[in-house]
């Protein structure tokens, strides 16, 4: 019989299709069609691209030139623009504002051909970094709510280049999906006065089924009700609602998880296209009780259709626990380990 | 006199085009496709290209990569209705983007200022 899970957090509910299993090899290999030619992002095209609102080179090496490690530009055709006023007015009962924002493209490496995933865990934390040091810097913009960092890898995920490369978003209103997070995370809050992102962590880790791999300071979970066939989050086990607040060493433990996160991922599913969305606390929020900064990993291996977007119901046909398991089995140096009862969330 | 290599299916919007362009002293040349409009680019050297990005076959995005890599300093326009195909970071090889609109003077002022730099 089907399973209907509630999400905790989003209140959202998830429609388990026990009916419609399916295994790994069930679902559609997608391979990214190597188109070739000109990229605009590779070493030796920087005048293809706005000049970088960040680089990580050699300090003798010039600005917009080769030689970098991760790059960040602005959109070279932003939808969302930096200059101007946020003016905002009523046009009767409805509401609009100028498109203020800025948008930016993190550009993970200089090898055309490195996926994410095959990222050295040296240079994945220096995009990590990026991610961070854009955000503090945006977050001086008094005008900006938010900032939004999301990859699309892969054509079925909305990757355009074969170039591994990220996004930022900066935005003057909260997106709905981050209002919904933190209000319940917030009611957790207001009820049992403990993060609901900690009290997941605790009873994952003692439930066990579905840790996907840990280490010391983060672990990589699939949830409760999840979205899609093999969605993962990984969490910092230690509180924190911002990402800013991390080092440059739990940036390097975060980059040794992600990546084997990811190979296990396609070792399971070879070519998998997925988003994965950094989701943490609003620009100066100053560090909330109630919420806990992680990344979503939503592979695409399902459609969103008539039904999804009629009810709201997202259709799983793989248990989470199911798909932890093949995770856990798919790599050949399982780093999990024993059930540690001990190892507490925060 | 600069030679501009249009490269569109519609071929009522080349007539518009090509009207607009040579009243303005520019030479045009068309393609209809993007195979035809890579072997006129080899063989007849435009000095600069509008090139529309939905096309059946080759897409503009592909063409556009194509003719950078056999030579990226002739500058290439994209053109098309779609707002969204911005978003595309395949538009990043290009030299600039204008939205299609009846109203030429945005493509004509590209034109004038990429020939000029």
């Amino acid at each position: 019989m089907p399973e209907l899970r509630k999400d905790p957090i989003l209140g959202r509910w998830i429609i388990i299709s026990r009916e419609r299993r399916k295994r790994p090899t069930d679902f559609p290999t997608h391979i990214t069609a190597g188109t070739g030619g000109f990229c605009p992002l590779c070493p030796g095209n920087e005048s293809s691209t706005p000049p970088e609102v960040l680089a990580y080179r050699h300090e003798d090496l010039p600005q917009d030139g080769p030689g970098w490690e991760v790059r960040v530009v602005p959109n070279k055709f932003p939808a969302l623009i930096i200059e101007g006023n946020l003016c905002k007015e009523g046009l009767g009962m409805y509401d609009r504002m100028n498109g203020i924002g800025a948008h930016e493209v993190i550009i993970e490496s200089p090898d055309h051909e490195e996926s994410f995933a095959d990222l050295s865990s040296q240079r994945m934390s220096l995009v990590f970094q990026a991610y961070k040091e854009r955000i503090i810097d945006l977050e001086k913009d008094s005008r900006f709510k938010y900032v939004m960092v999301f990859k699309n890898h892969g054509k079925a995920a909305g990757a355009s280049l074969e170039h591994s490369h990220s996004q930022l978003i900066a935005l003057p209103i909260l997106p709905r999906m981050i209002v919904s997070e933190l209000e319940g995370a917030k009611a957790h809050f207001n009820h049992k006065e403990r993060c609901i992102f900690c009290d997941i962590i605790r009873q994952e880790q003692q439930l066990f089924e579905r840790v996907v791999c840990q280490n010391d300071k983060f672990i990589t979970i699939t949830p409760f009700a999840p979205r899609t066939p093999f969605e993962m989050w990984i969490l910092p086990k230690k509180h924190s609602a911002n990402y800013c607040s991390q080092s440059a060493e739990d940036f390097q433990e975060l980059s040794e998880l992600f990546s084997e996160t990811l190979k296990r991922l396609s070792a399971c599913i070879a070519n998998v296209p997925y988003n994965f969305v950094l989701h943490t606390e609003p620009l100066r929020s100053g560090g909330l009780e109630s919420y806990h900064w992680h990344f979503e990993i939503v592979p695409k291996l399902t459609s969103i259709a008539g039904f999804e977007w009629g009810s709201g119901f997202y259709i799983n046909p793989l248990p989470p626990e199911e798909a932890a398991a093949y995770l856990r089995e798919s790599w050949p140096e399982p780093s999990v380990g024993v059930k540690d009862e001990k190892d507490s969330a925060c | 006199m600069k030679k501009i290599l249009l490269v569109d299916d519609e071929e009522s919007i080349q007539l518009v085009y090509r009207e607009e362009f040579e009243d303005e002293g520019y030479s045009v040349i068309s393609a209809v496709n993007g195979e035809t409009a890579l072997e006129l680019f080899k063989n007849e050297r435009p000095d600069i290209v509008i090139l529309d990005i939905q096309m059946p076959g080759m897409n503009g995005i592909e063409v556009l990569r194509k003719m950078k890599i056999l030579d990226s300093s002739v500058p290439v326009i994209l053109s098309s209705a779609y707002q969204e195909f911005m978003r595309d970071l395949g538009t990043w090889a290009s030299d600039d983007y204008v939205v299609k609109s009846g109203n030429l003077e945005d493509l004509k002022s590209t034109v004038q200022k990429l020939l000029v730099t």
